[in-house]
């Protein structure tokens, strides 16, 4: 018992004096996830309005694939991605195995399903009226769609949000294609790995702690995000 | 001029015609009342009027010129009709953005947008709302609000779906007379869906009943859902809620069954009797007179057979009968009161 207590102290003191190689480490992280979550939302927030306000023939099965992929693990992303940036597969060349855009590409392909799946399910609610009224006072379709979506911006911020939570706490796709490479690719989930394999906790822990930090800080936005669109 | 004319129009959905429409005209400059029962077509209508659905089949001019359904093409045309919905959602910013929004996508510049919206929230007298959330305004304030909006953009026509709908006696006032200003200083057009004849009566130049997506040539009161059923001498008659039974100048083939139907019974064809010492006679209907007054030349009389009928009377023969509220009295109907709207499906 004294053993966890030690390495929670020692873990709040790294915190605390803001260790050299912690910060780097969460650097990455928020760096590869941030990067993941935004080109994610460039294309999953119009895809996922496209598709909602779309009359494609195949749009259930499209949306039911969509949902599949939400359950996909990191790891079968990870050999997905491999195989393609591996020095055999055909982005070989590329030599992004093992870098911090490989990761992001991984992250990138793991929730755009989700931005976009939440995105359909946030504009579907929007209630049709907005559309009717937009185009009775003059709109477009651009300027429609642009009403429809800040209607619907309070679900759509919350499905980024989920996204940010999803990849800044994965582990495969970091491992896999990342490489856990110190203050290169090492992110807070790798290295929270690394060190339980070394039996040293007190890093893990520290690690542990920011990345709670970091979403209790997610979960209150949330939080604030969907009490603001309720009301 | 006509702003509208409509030929052999018709909305359908799936396997279902909810509008059809041989010919219509919409005369500018006027107010236009459109009544009918719930599902009559008058919101489909609405919305082919204001080019938000397009018909599936007909011909449409507005403002003389035939109506095309490019993309372009219907939003020009938006730009000069605005449609108010019976439940008008407003934005969820302010009142000012809400009011700004379609002069912004005008390309309205900020000083005169401003000038426009404290103009119209001073028409519908909600200036002091100006900064207040749009969304948090109750039913008759936001109704107000909408047609603010509308009135925002100077439209050529004013398309009120049940603007006084849900709105308590107070705004329903205010709203009516507002739709009269509108109409007298801006010559706008204003075309509004109503269940309420006396509120048509009242505001409209036009009035247009629909009946099952068709117009009919009624006055909209005593039409009646009935059921269409034969007595033992063969005769048609109309059951009304299987309350009160009319005969139907109509005879039915032996073998018809009870139908569904809606029947629609002139007001000025039913004449009023006193119910002598005797008692309740036994052709006609006896009901309770609810209410008396006057309309025009003729003296309207609401009497309570199981439902509300309307009986219109001219001015000596209400003298001669004198009727009094909350007094029995008979009804009878001529042979040709009763005008069968439609019969639809076997009543199972």
């Amino acid at each position: 018992m004294s053993f966890f207590l030690e390495s929670f102290f020692a873990a709040f003191h790294l915190v605390g004096s803001l260790d050299p190689e912690m910060l780097a480490i969460v650097r990455v992280s928020l760096t590869v996830s941030c990067i993941a979550t935004v080109s994610a939302a460039v294309i999953g927030i119009p895809a996922g309005f496209a598709l909602a306000y779309s009359d494609l023939p195949g749009k259930r099965i499209l949306i039911t694939l969509l949902n599949t992929f939400l359950a996909l693990p990191t790891v079968v992303i990870g050999l997905f991605v491999y195989t393609f940036i591996s020095r055999r597969g055909i982005f070989g060349p590329l030599d992004l195995l093992y870098t911090q855009e490989a990761m992001v590409i991984g992250q990138f392909i793991l929730i755009v399903p989700l931005i976009t799946a939440l995105t359909i399910a946030a504009v579907s609610r929007v209630d049709e009226r907005y559309r009717r009224t937009a185009q009775t006072l003059g709109a477009n379709t651009w300027q429609t769609a642009l009403v429809i979506l800040r209607e619907g911006r309070f679900g759509i911020a919350a499905a980024v949000i989920s996204a940010f939570g999803r990849v800044i706490s994965e582990i495969g796709i970091s491992m896999m294609l990342g490489g856990n490479i110190k203050g290169f690719t090492r992110t807070m989930t790798t290295a929270m790995a690394l060190e339980y394999d070394k039996g040293s906790f007190t890093l893990a822990v520290a690690l542990g702690l920011v990345l709670m930090a970091i979403s209790l800080g997610m979960n209150i936005l949330f939080n604030l995000i969907q009490g603001r669109s309720a009301r | 001029m006509m702003l509208y004319t409509l030929d052999q129009v018709r909305r359908c959905y799936a396997d279902r015609t909810v509008l059809d429409i041989d010919h219509l005209e919409i005369e500018t400059g006027r107010i236009h009342a459109l009544l009918g029962p719930n599902g009559a077509g008058k919101t489909t209508l609405l919305g082919i009027l204001g080019f938000l659905e397009t018909p599936t089949t007909g011909r449409m001019t507005f403002r003389g010129q035939p109506v095309e359904t490019s993309r372009a093409a219907l939003l020009q045309l938006r730009r000069q009709v605005v449609l108010v919905d019976q439940h008008p959602i407003m934005f969820s910013t302010s009142v000012c953005n809400n009011i700004e929004f379609g002069l912004k996508i005008r390309g309205m510049e900020k000083t005169e947008r401003l000038r426009v919206v404290d103009e119209v929230l001073e028409t519908v007298g909600m200036r002091s709302f100006k900064c207040a959330a749009a969304h948090e305004l109750s039913g008759g304030e936001t109704q107000r609000l909408a047609l603010a909006r509308a009135l925002a953009l100077s439209p050529r026509v004013l398309l009120c779906d049940e603007p006084t709908a849900g709105v308590d006696v107070e705004n329903q006032g205010v709203i009516s007379v507002l739709l009269q200003e509108i109409n007298a200083t801006r010559g706008t057009t204003i075309i509004f869906t109503t269940h309420d004849r006396l509120q048509a009566a009242a505001l409209a130049e036009h009035t247009l009943v629909l009946e099952s997506g068709r117009p009919a040539a009624t006055t909209y009161e005593n039409s009646y859902t009935c059921t269409l059923l034969s007595d033992k001498q063969g005769q048609l008659c109309c059951s009304l809620h299987g309350r009160v039974k009319i005969p139907v100048a109509l005879l039915l083939p032996e073998d018809q069954q009870p139908r569904k139907g809606r029947v629609y019974i002139d007001p000025e064809k039913i004449t009023l009797a006193r119910i002598d010492h005797a008692g309740e006679s036994k052709e006609g209907v006896t009901g309770t007179v609810m209410l008396i007054m006057a309309e025009g030349d003729k003296i309207r009389v609401v009497v309570n057979i199981g439902v509300l009928m309307v009986v219109l009377m001219d001015r000596t023969s209400y003298r001669l009968q004198s009727p009094v509220i909350g007094e029995r009295i008979n009804l009878h109907f001529t042979a040709d009161a009763v005008t069968v709207l439609s019969a639809c499906q076997r009543d199972s």
